[in-house]
């Protein structure tokens, strides 16, 4: 089954109207003194256990914005 | 009339509080991995712990095509022995895979893509597989009903034809490693779901389970897209997306397609099963995800394609779509790794859309590495470590760009 995502500004639409932009991780570490293994970690690696987690969403169909809402991958839906 | 009564593939085993080796996962690669440790080194200790029944995840929702036309040589090295053991498995096994060598053609659909074909026929030439660049026409006279006009989106300008491919019956695979395994002494255990992963001084000593801990020296992780999911209980992070991607299978009919392709600008793969139906899929949802759903939306796409390029199949109609997860690595090869920080502990993940060809083979290697505790040489491209360093695979030149993980 499709599911719905809850736009800040439109309200819930379907999700093939969003595109998908990964985990929220925090801020991007500092460059000064950035080694290659922790930039690849930071870039490449994650943590994905079976339970809700927080995520980006930009409704590229819609209105244009980026927002945080929280999904769990178990069941595709998000968690209020 | 005792030949009326079914008989049992594989025996039910009481559930021991400690096995030598443990593999997470009754899947194609788990199963091949209990059954070469138990038939190649001997071990008598071996328990596989699926969460569902065998065969549950992507082993019996992919759509069957096995080929070895990747773009790197150490990834055609690994899936031509893995093309090269159907046969041999179907014999040892004493079980009829259904393995039907009926090649595979993957379509281009510009010059771009052309250029990417006759790289990749290169390749596999280079190190003795067969592959060739096919015109159009060429292409039309393996695969009859293409539409080689200038009226699709994408117009069809050659492809690359795969003889040694094909496509094998999926279930019979999980079937046959598991009645192999459990004839050589494999406990295989269903409805047995691994909560937890225990450590002590950095060694693994046990899972815990949904029917009670068990004990193990050696622990593989080889629960295919569910994979992520079983490291992060052991906080191990991983440079794999969990995705689905939907396949679906029209009504059967009479059989005309005779080889399997495939076509990346359409994202399409399609072949026609022995019971006649056309199995198709390739389409994958875009966020992390460790469900089984399908939808409409593909649904719909995937008529769209399959007529675009065969015009014939106009008022097919599909019977069934389902889902299946594939774990997606950044270069699109897979993670094979004993060296996660945990001593015992190894994993087989991240095989993204090519666990089922490579499912027999990668057994077979895991559990050389598994029970020696030495890397096998086959599998050095294929480090964890390698993305920390930035040493990717070269599979990711292939024709195809396959999504935003890569």
């Amino acid at each position: 089954m499709t599911f719905r995502l809850t736009c800040p500004v439109c309200g819930k639409r379907d999700v093939y109207e969003f595109t998908f932009g990964g985990q929220e991780r925090g801020p991007r570490p500092e460059q000064d003194g950035l080694s290659a293994e922790e930039h690849f970690r930071w870039t490449q690696f994650r943590l994905i256990p079976n339970e809700p987690q927080e995520e980006w969403w930009y409704h590229g169909q819609g209105c244009g914005v980026w927002f945080r809402t929280t999904r769990d991958p178990g069941t595709n839906r998000e968690v209020r | 009339m005792s030949w009326l009564r079914p008989r049992r593939l594989w025996r039910p085993a009481p559930l021991e509080r400690h096995y030598e080796f443990v593999i997470i996962g009754g899947g194609i690669h788990g199963l091949a991995t209990a059954y070469y440790l138990a038939r190649t080194h001997g071990i008598e200790s071996v328990a596989v712990l699926e969460s569902h029944y065998i065969g549950f995840g992507g082993s019996g929702r992919n759509t069957a095509i096995v080929r070895a036309n990747q773009r790197t040589v150490e990834n055609v090295r690994l899936y031509e022995e893995g093309l090269k053991l159907w046969p041999v498995l179907t014999d040892e096994l004493d079980f009829n895979l259904m393995f039907f060598n009926c090649g595979t053609l993957n379509l281009g659909h510009s010059e771009a893509a052309m250029n990417g074909i006759r790289m990749l026929a290169s390749t596999h030439n280079l190190v003795g597989v067969k592959s060739e660049v096919l015109d159009p026409q060429q292409c039309a006279e393996v695969i009859p009903g293409l539409d080689l006009s200038d009226r699709p989106a994408f117009p069809i300008h050659g492809g690359l034809y795969h003889p040694p491919g094909g496509i094998v019956r999926h279930d019979a695979v999980v079937w046959g490693l598991a009645k192999g395994a459990s004839a050589r002494g494999v406990h295989i255990h269903q409805g047995c779901e691994v909560q937890g992963i225990d450590t002590s001084d950095g060694r693994v000593t046990g899972v815990r389970t949904s029917l009670g801990s068990i004990g193990c020296d050696r622990l593989g992780i080889m629960a295919g897209g569910y994979g992520s999911a079983v490291a992060a209980m052991l906080g191990i992070e991983l440079p794999i997306h969990p995705l689905t991607i939907q396949a679906m299978v029209t009504h059967p009919f009479k059989p005309f397609l005779h080889t399997a392709f495939s076509s990346g600008a359409y994202h399409v793969y399609a072949n026609q099963t022995l019971k006649g139906e056309i199995a198709t899929g390739a389409h994958m949802d875009p966020q992390v995800n460790y469900t089984n759903d399908a939808t409409a939306y593909y649904l719909k796409h995937q008529a769209e394609a399959l007529v675009e390029l065969m015009p014939a199949l106009r008022g097919v109609r599909f019977m069934r779509i389902w889902s299946g997860l594939a774990d997606m690595t950044p270069d699109m090869a897979p993670i094979m790794e004993g060296e996660l920080g945990y001593e015992g502990l190894y994993l087989d993940a991240g095989w993204g859309y090519f666990g089922f060809k490579s499912g027999p083979v990668a057994g077979k290697y895991m559990a050389q590495y598994m029970a020696s505790g030495e890397r096998p040489e086959i599998l050095a491209p294929f480090r964890l470590g390698r993305f920390l360093e930035n040493r990717y695979s070269g599979e990711t030149a292939a024709v195809m760009k396959y999504g935003h993980w890569d």
